[in-house]
């Protein structure tokens, strides 16, 4: 399946882009077969489809304030993944496990409604505070999904992997996976696109026009589960928090536009995908140290958000003196 | 083959893990009650995520060093500092972007957490490249490692918690005066934001010793769980601070406790691989499983108690209700069971059961074997009862000014609620009313 001959082998920074614009070109005139695609080239498409779909979920859960909600979802979801193994029983056997992925799917719903329904029970029928049963709720769900995989596996090693993900793994199949994810929720954002607006920004006029705000909070959590899901086997659980903050944040500091706000964060995600695994295989061609690819992706999201805020920071304090003056 | 649970703290193999973990859920539900009642919860969360790439910096250059695994102390020591420095690094990071950026906490928080967490990793695989004997020493720290704890690592960690005790019970005073009220402390001239510094700087301690028996992504429970929990039980601050460690010690000490006795119970022992669950998860698991408990069980505030008083109640109501019925027939006279469920909503047989409450707490009594007839305690209760709603209807109508015909709906609520004392007052304010705004009496006081 995989092509053998892989040929970003050696290449720097630079050359990286040039070869996959070449092939890319290559490919989209027909004189590139689909299956003969690198390792690397999947790793690309996967990586930015995950950024993508993660920007589009991001922005809503940014500013509806429920990126908290996004962290318990992304460590219940573990559970959910083992226990999709369990029933299936699919490839447990050898080091890369395969996946039934319509069982993941159901569970990882089932793991979000759960987590949703126990923090909410906690917090108004337990009368716990919110931020407290949340904790609990993940961490345990958390904790119990690795015992069973230390039960079930003998070792941590999905457990492990499940958290740091494995870009190396991945496989033509995920593509595909990666690519129903984005059009999933592409397609959400585009339909659902007024309804969340209004729902985010203006409760009372939500209801007022007749849109449960609940519902589409249950849509948003849906979303996010699916990303979520579509984004472990990469990014593993933890690091798709940061695709789904961190271009988003980049590029909240860029606009106050909300359509402009999702494009923007879009691409922000795309790029910062390319350009880590660009700099992976430099890393990995010119000092001959493999580093994982989803961390470094972080990495730059992390050096774009710094550079963007610093860029921005000047601006901010020479607007808030003006502000200053005029008051006085 | 089952052990005595004392042999945990005497033999020297199960000692250090078994002190390690209490030592650490000791000092992280301590803090925990500080960050749980600030409602800082997830700040614990997002910390001992941002301590990770720390642990790896300690590990990289105890590599560099040319330290292996047997230099157990200074490779704690390197891996605390720089988890410290690395937690700290975080906490400044969610601050700025919250005061600088104006970043929504909960997204500053998340960002944080999973940037930190990122770059750990990849931090983490360079390790694995360079020093791959020295990765497994990070590994441990993702979900922790209680087992491979030596009396070095008690030690290290024992010292740090008494730093925490000790700060915790030196600053008390300032500590429970700003947790609730931040202006009264600063107005009173404390040094607010250097106690919130100096807080600040034990929940990083608090989680940087936990990391190392629970990991960094479980650690949030330990800081909330016993604290949770601890609240079910009390109002006060101060018995708060000695309740939430017994709970995080219990939880330590059955982890440990549960992971070693279960392990050695595996029934798919057979297979011959060595079998373990793990420590680190099945502490967290225990702290909750007592934080729910706490929650259902606890006197006052547990769940069941309330759900148990709720429903008493609703039973008392259902009961005057019932003998409102008989008496609003005739005080005096018998009645079938057909003739009282006329008026009542209830099911026959709830309904029956109901009446043979009342008979055997003596309200009702039974002339023949399928009559009803008020006693003379039920002819008071429900007379009373009456009163209660027929004074509470003269109120709304003549004192609040609602509708004559509003009234009635209220009252029925009302009757079940309104004290003695509020009975007194009430009278005195209508002026003992002799009949209600439909007319109707209003049956006189009686003792």
């Amino acid at each position: 399946m995989l092509a053998y001959y892989n040929p970003y082998t050696g290449t720097s920074f630079f050359e990286f882009f040039q070869i996959f614009f070449h092939r890319l070109f290559l490919l989209a005139s027909g004189k590139l077969s689909f299956h003969s695609i690198a390792a690397d080239e999947i790793q690309v498409f996967v990586l930015c489809s995950i950024a993508a779909s993660s920007a589009l979920t991001g922005t809503f859960l940014v500013l509806r304030k429920m990126t908290m909600l996004a962290n318990s979802l992304s460590h219940t979801i573990l559970l959910g993944i083992v226990i999709a193994f369990l029933v299936t029983k699919d490839g447990l056997v050898g080091e890369h496990y395969s996946i039934n992925m319509q069982a993941m799917l159901i569970a990882s719903l089932i793991m979000g409604i759960l987590t949703a329904f126990l923090t909410e029970f906690l917090t108004k029928t337990g009368r716990l505070q919110e931020d407290a049963s949340t904790g609990i709720v993940f961490s345990s769900l958390f904790a119990l999904g690795i015992i069973l995989v230390t039960l079930m596996t003998r070792n941590a090693h999905i457990g492990t992997e499940a958290v740091m993900g494995n870009v190396d793994a991945l496989h033509i199949d995920d593509c595909v996976f990666a690519g129903w994810v984005l059009l999933f929720n592409l397609a959400l954002t585009v339909l659902f696109f007024k309804e969340y607006t209004i729902t985010t920004f203006d409760s009372g006029l939500a209801k007022a026009l007749g849109f449960s705000v609940g519902f589409f909070n249950y849509l948003l959590m849906v979303q996010a589960s699916i990303t979520i899901i579509g984004a472990f086997r990469a990014v593993g659980v933890l690091m798709v928090l940061s695709f789904l903050t961190g271009p988003v944040l980049t590029a909240r500091l860029l606009t106050d536009n909300l359509k402009k706000m999702v494009l923007i964060g879009v691409l922000i995600g795309i790029a910062e995908s390319l350009i880590g695994v660009a700099i992976s295989r430099h890393i990995l061609s010119v000092y001959g140290v493999p580093l994982s690819t989803a961390g470094i992706v972080v990495c730059v999201t992390v050096a774009v958000f710094i550079l963007t805020g610093a860029a921005r920071l000047p601006n901010f304090q020479h607007f808030s003196r003006i502000f200053r003056w005029s008051k006085s | 083959m089952s052990m005595s649970p004392w042999l945990y703290f005497t033999d020297p193999i199960l000692r250090a893990p078994t002190i390690g973990s209490m030592l650490m859920c000791l000092s992280a539900s301590l803090i925990g009650v500080i960050v749980f009642l600030r409602k800082q919860s997830l700040l614990g969360e997002s910390l001992s995520h941002a301590a990770y790439p720390g642990v790896i910096l300690g590990v990289m250059v105890a590599g560099s060093f040319g330290l292996t695994e047997d230099y157990q102390a200074w490779l704690s020591i390197l891996i605390i500092a720089g988890a410290f420095l690395s937690a700290f690094l975080g906490l400044s990071a969610i601050h700025f972007l919250e005061t600088r950026f104006k970043i929504r906490s909960d997204s500053a928080l998340c960002f944080v957490l999973s940037s930190f967490f990122g770059i750990g990793l990849t931090l983490g695989s360079q390790v694995q490249f360079f020093h791959s004997s020295l990765y497994r020493q990070i590994q441990a720290y993702l979900y922790g490692q209680a087992a491979t704890m030596t009396d070095v690592h008690i030690w290290i960690y024992g010292s740090l918690s008494l730093l925490i005790i000790i700060a915790v019970a030196l600053f008390f005073k300032e500590l429970e005066t700003i947790t609730f009220d931040r202006n009264y402390a600063k107005s009173l001239g404390f040094p607010v934001r250097s106690i919130e510094m100096m807080t600040f700087t034990l929940t990083v301690l608090a989680i940087i010793i936990g990391i190392r028996s629970v990991g960094v992504v479980l650690m949030s429970a330990m800081i909330i769980a016993p604290a949770a929990a601890a609240r079910q039980f009390t109002n006060r601050f101060l018995i708060m601070l000695c309740i939430a460690p017994l709970f995080g010690m219990l939880s330590g000490f059955l982890g440990n406790y549960l992971s070693i006795e279960l392990s050695q119970h595996d029934p798919l022992h057979t297979t011959g691989a060595r079998f373990a669950l793990p420590t680190g998860p099945t502490i967290v698991i225990v702290a909750s499983l007592l934080c729910l408990l706490a929650i259902f069980f606890a006197p006052e505030r547990g769940l069941l108690l309330r759900v148990i008083r709720i429903a008493r109640f609703r039973f008392q109501c259902i009961c005057e209700n019932v003998l409102k019925t008989i008496w609003r027939l005739d005080p005096e006279e018998e009645y079938t069971l057909d003739q009282i469920s006329r008026f009542q909503p209830y099911s026959s047989l709830y309904l029956r059961f109901v009446l043979w409450r009342l008979v055997r707490h003596g309200w009702v009594q039974k002339p023949t074997a399928f009559t009803f007839k008020l006693t003379k305690e039920g002819r008071l209760w429900a007379a009373k009862i009456v009163r209660l709603h027929r004074l509470w209807e003269v109120y709304l109508a003549h004192y609040i000014g609602i509708g004559d015909e509003r009234v009635h709906r209220n009252a029925e609520e009302m009757e079940h609620i309104l004290t003695p004392e509020l009975e007194q007052d009430l009278i005195v304010l209508l002026n003992d009313p002799k009949v209600d705004p439909h007319a109707q009496p209003i049956p006189p006081k009686e003792f």
